[in-house]
Formats: structure tokens, sequence, C-alpha cells
């Protein structure tokens, strides 16, 4: 039997693996090096090797709800328990197309493990944790153990990787959880995890945390958060209360964009929804009028606005909620932290809406020089081609690629972003737009002019989950380590 | 029979936002019409082609830029060496056509001198729908007069037309494809043949 110090180990491998600082003192930015270095492909392969199940455990941090983290769970312990030899759930499926047959090993996995306490998933789940993890360990101990015994099925090397992210995933949501419960939050502690996602329930408030609206002392969480609210209503008031004295060109501007904000998600048809996103965009544009309401501000209030009804409805059917459902004061409250968050997230980037847009023309002309390095065939080609990067690029830097990926993607790009800081996350957007195009490369250099911009410009990721934008987020952090020094010069 | 000659040339859409540019393109080139389409941020792009005869068709390479005047310093990059512009106002709209006549003026300075310029106002079926709701109106309702009469004295093309209808679309883009110089293309075209066989550098496959 493995000794408990043994299983502590195996903990502390978990650890590691999402590049905390964890129990082997590995940082962070070496382990998401590894990962960014791995071929795409050797990582989409099912052959399960240890390498690529890592890579696929650190992708699975914010993709599911704490619920569906339960269920996910709740499944494994049926199957241990009836030992069936088949899927057990439709999710479980679709998430693991790959790995056939992978619930039919963890069965058998399962089964050197039966001395594992059951365990009440619906009643107080986290405060038996620890009896979850220590056994699955147990089991990845048993399983080693066999390894130097004769070589291991790779379909239970699968069962290994599934059962390790599965612990993960609760390991990961109990981080969370300990890091937003201490009476003062550590918010570097909650930067380093919110890098590589956060889970969907604790994301409202993480985000609140990262943007610095949430003071990270406990005690004056409560009073800052209804004095912000209440200046916003104030505010609302003001600028509302007399028509006459309102900027009418600023105000047709927004008037005629948020109806045609996320056209294609049902939450933006709604009255309510469209009248909070009115109010927000036109009282941030008159507090900041050195830049105004520019078009694509209107998508970048969104994932907030939505992220934030998240904390009354739920994760899976925000996108087609009507608010109106919410009580007033849950609304109110939605509206005025999607304000103050907007306004947090845009004082980094104020540059890019002002007269002429200088930020986002120098964002543009990092992305080019930044490509040189990475492809220099790439840039070649675009030059014999005339296609220059403000054709395409300008609006991956306007609305930051929101209108390049589906939303689940560009809130999980924001994890990422707002764990980056307000201040430093449009640097690190330079080197995600840089990953993002060379994640096209192949296909690109065969193209003729019109053939790459109409590309560009409506590139297939349609069916993109957040494992493929963490792929774009992890290489564009290995750009960042290899290139920052040299593209300072 | 032969392959159609096609003569490729380029169009930028200009005007004010929300006046239904990026609509009439998607009507232009796909035949549907969708409310409330994302606004455009930067420029669009896409090519479409119109068939003037059985044999001869003129390709269009389409710039859609974005209204918003915080964009307006974008916009020479796209009219830059454009053969052709439609100027895109909304026919209920008098700023939209005041908008448009400071494109026309821009364009008259900085663009190429050959621009074909069209003056397009959109929203016919809104105009039409209020003009049937008051037939008896004595009341000048839409800006059709004054925006028919600027064209023809700015000398620029004039349509009406609506995106969401599909009314008279065709005829804007056919009416400019018209005007392009279809056979100084060519010439142009056989001229840089030629030159390239003269220097022997010619290694590309005959196109006939």
């Amino acid at each position: 039997m493995p000794s408990k110090y043994h299983d502590m180990v195996e903990l502390d491998s978990n650890e590691y693996i999402f590049g905390e600082e964890g129990g082997r003192g590995t940082p962070a930015s070496v382990f998401f090096k590894k990962i960014a270095n791995m071929s795409q492909k050797s990582s989409k392969k099912s052959k399960p090797k240890p390498e690529p199940s890592e890579s696929q455990q650190i992708t699975v941090g914010a993709g599911r709800s704490h619920a569906e983290h339960i269920s996910a769970i709740s499944d494994a312990q049926n199957v241990k328990k009836k030992g069936k030899k088949k899927q057990t759930s439709s999710e479980r499926k679709q998430e693991h197309k790959s790995s056939s047959g992978h619930a039919h090993h963890l069965a058998n996995m399962a089964e050197h493990n039966d001395s594992s306490p059951y365990f009440d998933l619906d009643d107080d789940w986290d405060t038996n944790f620890e009896s979850t993890i220590i056994p699955k360990a147990n089991a990845r101990s048993i399983s080693s153990s066999n390894t130097a015994l004769s070589k291991p099925e790779p379909s239970e090397i699968a069962a290994k990787a599934e059962r390790d992210e599965l612990n993960s995933l609760v390991s990961r949501i109990l981080k969370f959880q300990t890091a937003l419960s201490a009476p003062t939050v550590d918010i570097d502690q909650l930067r380093n995890l919110s890098w590589s996602g956060v889970p969907p329930d604790l994301r409202p408030r993480t985000w609140m945390h990262l943007l610095g609206y949430l003071p990270s002392t406990a005690e004056r969480r409560e009073k800052t958060l209804a004095k912000k609210r209440l200046e916003y209503f104030n505010s609302i008031e003001q600028e509302f209360g007399n028509e006459g004295s309102m900027n009418q060109s600023m105000w047709h501007q927004i008037a005629i964009d948020v109806p045609r904000t996320n056209p294609h998600i049902k939450l933006y048809s709604f009255e309510s929804t469209r009248r909070s996103l009115e109010r927000i965009l036109y009282l941030w544009s008159v507090r900041h009028p050195a830049s105004g309401y520019v078009q694509g501000i209107n998508d970048l209030l969104t994932p907030f606005f939505q992220t934030f009804l998240t904390q009354y409805v739920g994760t899976k059917k925000v996108e087609d909620l009507d608010p109106q459902q919410l009580t007033k004061e849950e609304l109110d409250f939605v509206e005025a932290d999607s304000y103050w968050c907007l306004s947090k997230l845009l004082d980094g980037i104020q540059d890019n809406y002002i007269h002429a847009q200088p930020g986002i023309h120098r964002q543009v002309q990092k992305l080019e020089k930044l490509m040189t390095k990475v492809n220099s065939e790439l840039i070649a080609h675009f030059k014999s081609e005339n296609v220059e990067f403000m054709q395409f690029s300008f609006r991956w830097m306007n609305c930051l690629l929101m209108r390049e990926v589906p939303m689940t993607c560009a809130i999980r790009i924001w994890d990422t972003y707002l764990s980056e800081g307000p201040q430093k996350f449009s640097d690190f957007h330079v080197y995600v737009c840089a990953a993002f195009l060379q994640n096209w490369a192949k296909d690109l250099v065969n193209m003729e002019f019109q053939d790459l911009i109409i590309f560009l410009q409506s590139p297939p990721t349609q069916d993109w989950t957040e494992k493929d934008i963490e792929l774009i987020l992890s290489q564009a952090f290995m750009y960042q380590s290899v290139f920052k020094d040299s593209m300072k010069q | 029979m032969s392959a159609p000659r096609i003569a490729q040339f380029k169009l930028v859409l200009l005007g004010e936002s929300a006046v239904g540019k990026s609509s009439l393109l998607l009507r232009f080139a796909r035949g549907v019409y969708e409310d409330n389409r994302e606004s455009t941020i930067g420029a669009a792009f896409l090519a479409q082609n119109v068939r003037l005869e059985p044999d001869l068709v003129v390709r269009f390479e389409i710039w859609d830029t974005a209204g918003q005047e915080r964009y307006k310093a974008l916009a020479p990059m796209y009219y830059r060496n454009a053969n052709a512009a439609l100027v895109v106002f909304d026919l209920l709209s008098q700023e939209s056509l005041a908008r448009a006549q400071s494109w026309v003026r821009e364009l008259r300075v900085q663009a190429d001198d050959g621009i074909i310029i069209a003056l397009v106002g959109n929203k016919l079926d809104l105009l039409n729908q209020l003009k049937a709701e008051s037939p008896n109106s004595s009341g000048k309702i839409g800006i059709s007069e004054d925006a028919k009469s600027y064209a023809a004295e700015a000398g620029l093309l004039y349509y009406e037309c609506s995106a969401k209808t599909g009314e008279n679309i065709e005829a804007v883009f056919k009416g400019v494809a018209e005007k392009m110089p279809i056979n100084e293309y060519f010439s142009s075209q056989e001229e840089e043949q030629q030159h390239a066989v003269d220097l022997g550098a010619s290694s590309s496959g005959c196109a006939c």
C-alpha cells in the first residue's frame, strides 16, 4: 500500500501541473513554455502519452461549471459502483471523443480501488474533498506499481488521465474557493490561478477581484459594493434626468449599435438587456470624453454583463435569458458592476479609442514586427500578395478578438487577460494575436490576396472550445517569453 | 464555349454609420438580408462578380468601411486606388446625406481622378412605406429630391434601393460596372503580358 506521504506527492504533482506555487516549486512559466512547445498535433493524437495528458489537464480548468464537475464525478462513481462497461453520460462522450472506451477502463481501474469510501456528492461535497482525492491518488499509485510489473494498456493510462482530470478539476475549484474566502484575498495568488482559467461559478467574483473592483479585504467589500452601485445609479439619474442636456450624437451612435450587439445570442435581443447596455455605454462615454463611445466598446461590455448575470441564473442558461426574470435589484447590481468593470478594463486601453486610435496602430505594428520573427515566410507571402496587417488585424485589436471567436472562448481569454492586469494585458494580446495568426499559417501561405483577406476576417472558429483557445494562449505565452526582449528594441 | 473575360476593379463603400452599407453588400453578394447585423469594425472585404455580357464579367474587390466618425482616418487606405465608390446614405436621414456629401468632397480631392462615384440612397422600403401611410401628405417625405439634385449637380451616378427587399440592388452594381474602364483594363493587361514575353520571363501557362 502506498503511504500517506506518497499520496501527498501525487497531489503535489497536480499542483505542479497547474503551475502554481506547488510542492515541487516549478514556476508556472516553465510549465507553460513546455506546454507551448508541444505541437498541437501531438497533443491532439489520442495515443495517450504522459505529456499530452498533462496538456489536457492544463486545459480543463474552466470548461465546466461547479454542478457539471459534480455530475462528472458522480458519473465516475456510478461506473465504479455498477461496474458497467459503457459511457455514462452524453457529456462525457462529447468531451472525450478521442479516448473511446475509457469509461470501461475507468471501471476496471475503479475495481482496484473498491475500498474507497462513498461520499455524498450532493451534500456539502467539499468537506469530503480529501477523501475523494486520496483514494484516487491511491489508484494512481497502484497503476504505477502495475507499470513496474507489466506494461499498462494504453487505455489504462487514458483512464488514469481521466481520473487525474477529475481530481484536478475538483482541486482547482477548491483552490479558488479557498483563495476567495480568505479574509484578505491574495490577489497575486488569484492571478496565478486565473491565468489558466476560472471555474465558471467563481468567475464573477474572481473577475471583480482581478480588476480591483472588489476590495481584497472581506470586511470592506459589502460597503464598497454598496457605495459603487449607488454612485452608478446617481450618475445615471444625473445623465439621463434631463434629456435636453444629453449628448445626442453619442446617444444616437449607442442607440443604433446596441441592437446589433451579439445578434446571434438571444440574451441581447431582449429589451431589458438593451436598456442596460445603453445606460452603461452612454455613462461610460460621457465620463470619458477623450474617446467617447467607439464601436467595439459595446462588444467589450458583453462578457461582463453576461458573466455577472450567471450569479443568478447559472452559466448554461444565461445566453437565452430574458434579464427581466431577475429581480430589479439583481439586474441593477449586474448593470452597475458591469459598468465599473468595463471602466477598469478600458482604463488600460484608452489609447485604442481616442482620436486616430494610436493604441491600435501601435499594436498592429507590433504584431507585424512580431510575426516577422515568428514566421518570416508568411510575412514574405503577405508582402507579395499586398496584404496589409491593418486590413485584417485592426478589428482583432479593437475588439480583443471577440469578433473572431465564440463567446465562451472570448470569456476564457478574459480569464487570462484580467489575470495579467489592466495595464499589461494589451501587451499580451499582441502575442495572442500572433499565435492566432500562426495557427492558420499553413493554409495562409497558399492563398492569394482575396482568399487571404476573406479567410482572416472570418477564420473558421465556430466550433472552437476553451481547449482551442487555451492552446493559443499557451503558444502566446511562449512567444512572449522568447521574443519579449527583442520586441523592446 | 470559352470562359468569360474577367476585368477586375476595386470598389469602396463609404457612408454614415447604420445607413446599410454592409446590408447592401450582403444582399448583393448573397441575396439575403439580416436585421441587426453587427457593426463593421475597421473594414470588411469581399469579392463579387457582375456579368455584363455573356463573355464579359466585371469582378469587384469590395472594401466595406466602418461608418463611425472615429474610423474616418482609416478610409484613405481603402479608397486609395479605388476605381469606384458607393457613397451610401439613408433616404430618411438628412444627416446621412450631409455626411455623404462630405465623403464625395473628400474623394474628389484625395482619391484617383478617374474614380466613379455613385450616390446610393438605401432604405427605399421604409420611404415607400411612409409614403403609403400618408398618401395625401403635402409635406416632404424623405430626402430623395435633395439627393437627386445634388447628384446631378456633382455629376454622380444616383440610385435608390433597399437592401431589405433587394429592390434595385443589382442595378447599382451593374450601373457602376458599366462605367468601369474595361478596355483600358484589358489593354494594360495585354501590355503587361507583352512586357513579360519581351523579357522572356513569362514561364506561366497561356490563359487561353
